[in-house]
């Protein structure tokens, strides 16, 4: 299940469904969960993915390529839930392949298929708001996102449909670049705790041991999705989890 | 005026970005909101559109293609008149008075064809602004001359190389920047497309097109047209030539999409007619997207990279599916006939997208009486287009002159490069 404030950080990572196989989803998963990853990603492949950097638009279209979709999704996700049954997945999407699937039927699937929460970057909160009775009855987590120019009004209104965790964009920009941890951050995060109690997840830009160390003790989950699948890519997905466990051990997080 | 309802025609529209584009997109509603009902502001857009651009364009009779067709009076809104060659520069110096408010130093922009990039570059030289330009790799290709004269303006071109490497991913990645550069930068959105304002916004600013055409037609017909035809790619010369016209009924308004090689998957842009495009949600608003059963958004084809695109305004999608809108489409065929015909026949070089509109209102021209009168919005002129009207009517003379200028060009290169060393 997704931590609770002040649990010591831990790392999410991530899988885009169909790359590089949908086979190979599965292994890398295992990887993943072996190598101390509890909260994992499964990303839906889309063809215009506009809030993320090069490594994962490269992914969503190979992964298209391979078969990668809304069903290949959850049928993945109803498999490995099975197999890891301590591991939490996440349905990370853009909006059109649930909108197209039928949302509430989606959301149903979703639940079924054993995913805990969602994250649909091009979804605003008002979107969420009318479904919000039928995914607290189903327990399907709306992970939504603040960002640094976010109005303190307008994170309280995200906090109010949040469920899970928050999820803390470090900075402007997509995906997949770096992120400087100073005091600017400090007090952004500070602010948005100031309208939750739910735990916060800080994504883009989490890329080394250093950075999970930086982020230690000022929350409880780092996303750490890109320079994962930069491995993946280059070194295949045995590789990449070994490296993620020398990763989660330099960050004295093992 | 077309009005949207919290952003919304119908069902179409809406705001559907990354949160933290948010901010910028509130901000730019607020401020149009209060200038777009402000006469002194209109009348600034249009003195600058009248001092920079040329505004009013004419409208042009076509006597002899009309008696040679023997249906309606044929009239041409010259927009290809404009400075820049295009009605994109109308939505362009209409923004560039919102950037100079907001006091932002750095604009983006999207483009297809380039003439939108073009007007953009230009109007970033105009008021000393840093512009980056997003053009899908395959549109360089096939637009270079206006790739050309946008770096020659001092405008940064990226090419775009994911996906189909034409306008939808050039739209993509201007979004991209915009996420890490929203709080200094304005991106100056070519077409009435993307999310609320946008559509609106772009809308409002191309609407001195028909307000134009109105007055036009009243003094030289004597009365309003029977029939107003454009070309559809993301809409905003289309709704620049109807918006006026929403609420005379009697006005019929015909948008004409790319139907390029044939109906089939991925070689046509055609959105609004039956069994093309669903509706869906990406880039931001909510229209009918070319896509598959899973949600991706298609392949598009059109022998005009302007028309090369999966979506349409949501304006657009909502007059088809209300009726006020008839959708028409032309191929890459009747394209080019409708082209020639008109340079041989009127002496006028129109671009392919803006031919698009010839096509299919010579089609209907011809089923009319010669008492009505039919407007076809010239969105471009077509000197862009050398490149691919060469292609569409291939000749040796051409393609040897090329091979000429291409070796003397390299010979100035080398010696230039040797003066250097």
């Amino acid at each position: 299940m997704f931590p609770k404030q002040n649990d010591k950080l831990q790392v999410m990572s991530h899988a885009v469904v169909g790359f590089p196989t949908l086979d190979e989803n599965e292994k890398a998963i295992a990887g993943l969960v072996n190598s101390g990853v509890n909260l994992i990603e499964l990303q839906v492949p889309f063809s215009d993915p506009v809030a993320d950097g090069h490594t994962l638009v490269n992914a969503c279209y190979d992964a298209l390529k391979t078969g990668g979709s809304v069903r290949a999704t959850l049928e993945l996700c109803a498999n490995v839930s099975k197999q890891h049954p301590d591991a939490s997945f996440i349905l990370m999407s853009y909006l059109n392949p649930l909108y197209r699937y039928g949302l509430e039927k989606l959301f149903r699937d979703a639940a079924a298929a054993g995913f805990k929460g969602m994250i649909i970057p091009d979804m605003p909160v008002e979107q969420f708001e009318p479904h919000m009775a039928l995914l607290d009855e189903l327990g399907l987590a709306p992970i939504l996102m603040v960002t640094p120019n976010t109005p303190d009004e307008r994170v309280a209104r995200i906090a109010r449909s949040a469920r899970g965790m928050v999820y803390v964009v470090s900075r402007m920009g997509v995906t997949g670049k770096q992120t400087q941890w100073g005091d600017e951050f400090r007090a952004y995060v500070d602010r948005i705790r100031k309208h939750t109690d739910l735990p916060l997840a800080i994504g883009f830009g989490v890329r080394s041991a250093d950075d999970l160390k930086a982020l230690t003790g000022t929350a409880e989950v780092a996303a750490f999705c890109s320079k994962y699948i930069e491995w993946q890519r280059e070194d295949g997905s045995d590789v990449a989890a070994q490296k993620m466990r020398a990763l989660i051990t330099d960050a004295e997080l093992a | 005026m077309i009005r949207s309802e919290n952003g919304y025609f119908g069902e179409f529209g809406g705001r559907y970005v990354p949160e933290i584009l948010l901010p910028a997109l509130t901000e730019l509603e607020t401020m149009f909101h209060e200038l777009r009902d402000d006469p002194t502001f209109w009348q600034e857009y249009v003195d600058l559109c009248q001092e920079f651009s040329g505004r009013p364009t004419p409208l042009t009779p076509l006597h002899r293609l009309s008696k040679q067709l023997g249906g309606a009076q044929i009239w041409l809104k010259r927009e290809d008149l404009n400075h820049s060659g295009a009605h994109k520069i109308n939505n362009v110096l209409g923004q560039g008075l919102l950037v100079k408010r907001m006091g932002k130093k750095r604009i983006i922009a999207e483009t297809g064809a380039g003439q939108h990039g073009l007007a953009t570059a230009i109007m970033a030289a105009r008021m000393g602004l840093q512009a980056t330009i997003y053009m899908g790799a395959d549109d360089i290709e096939r637009q270079y001359s206006n790739v050309f004269w946008m770096r020659q303006l001092g405008s940064e071109v990226v090419g775009v190389t994911t996906g189909a490497r034409t306008l939808k991913e050039a739209l993509d990645e201007a979004l991209r920047d915009w996420a890490a550069s929203v709080e200094t930068t304005h991106y100056v959105l070519g077409t009435a497309c993307g999310p609320a304002p946008f559509p609106e916004l772009v809308t409002y600013f191309q609407s001195v097109i028909s307000q134009e055409i109105r007055e036009q037609a009243m003094k030289q017909m004597g009365r309003l047209p029977d029939e107003v035809v454009a070309c559809v790619g993301g809409g905003s010369n289309a709704l620049g030539a109807f918006s006026a016209f929403i609420d005379d009924k009697d006005v019929a308004l015909v948008g004409v999409e790319a139907g390029g090689l044939s109906h089939k998957k991925g070689e046509h842009s055609i959105r609004m007619l039956p069994d093309t495009a669903e509706p869906g949600i990406a880039q931001g608003y909510k229209t009918l997207f070319l896509q598959d059963e899973d949600g991706q958004l298609g392949d598009t084809h059109s022998i005009a990279a302007g028309l090369d695109y999966v979506g349409v305004s949501p304006i657009l999608a909502h007059l088809s599916q209300t009726g006020r809108v008839t959708p028409e489409s032309a191929t890459d065929v009747e394209v080019t006939e409708a082209f020639s015909l008109l340079m041989k026949t009127e002496g006028i070089i129109p671009a392919l997208e803006s031919s698009h509109g010839l096509a299919g209102g010579f089609k209907r021209a011809k089923s009319m009486r010669p008492d009505q009168h039919i407007v076809i919005n010239l969105s471009g002129r077509g000197d862009k287009d050398i490149f691919n009207i060469a292609r569409a009517f291939p000749q040796q003379e051409w393609s040897e002159f090329l091979m000429r200028e291409a070796a003397r060009c390299q010979q100035l290169v080398n010696d230039a490069a040797k003066e250097n060393n």
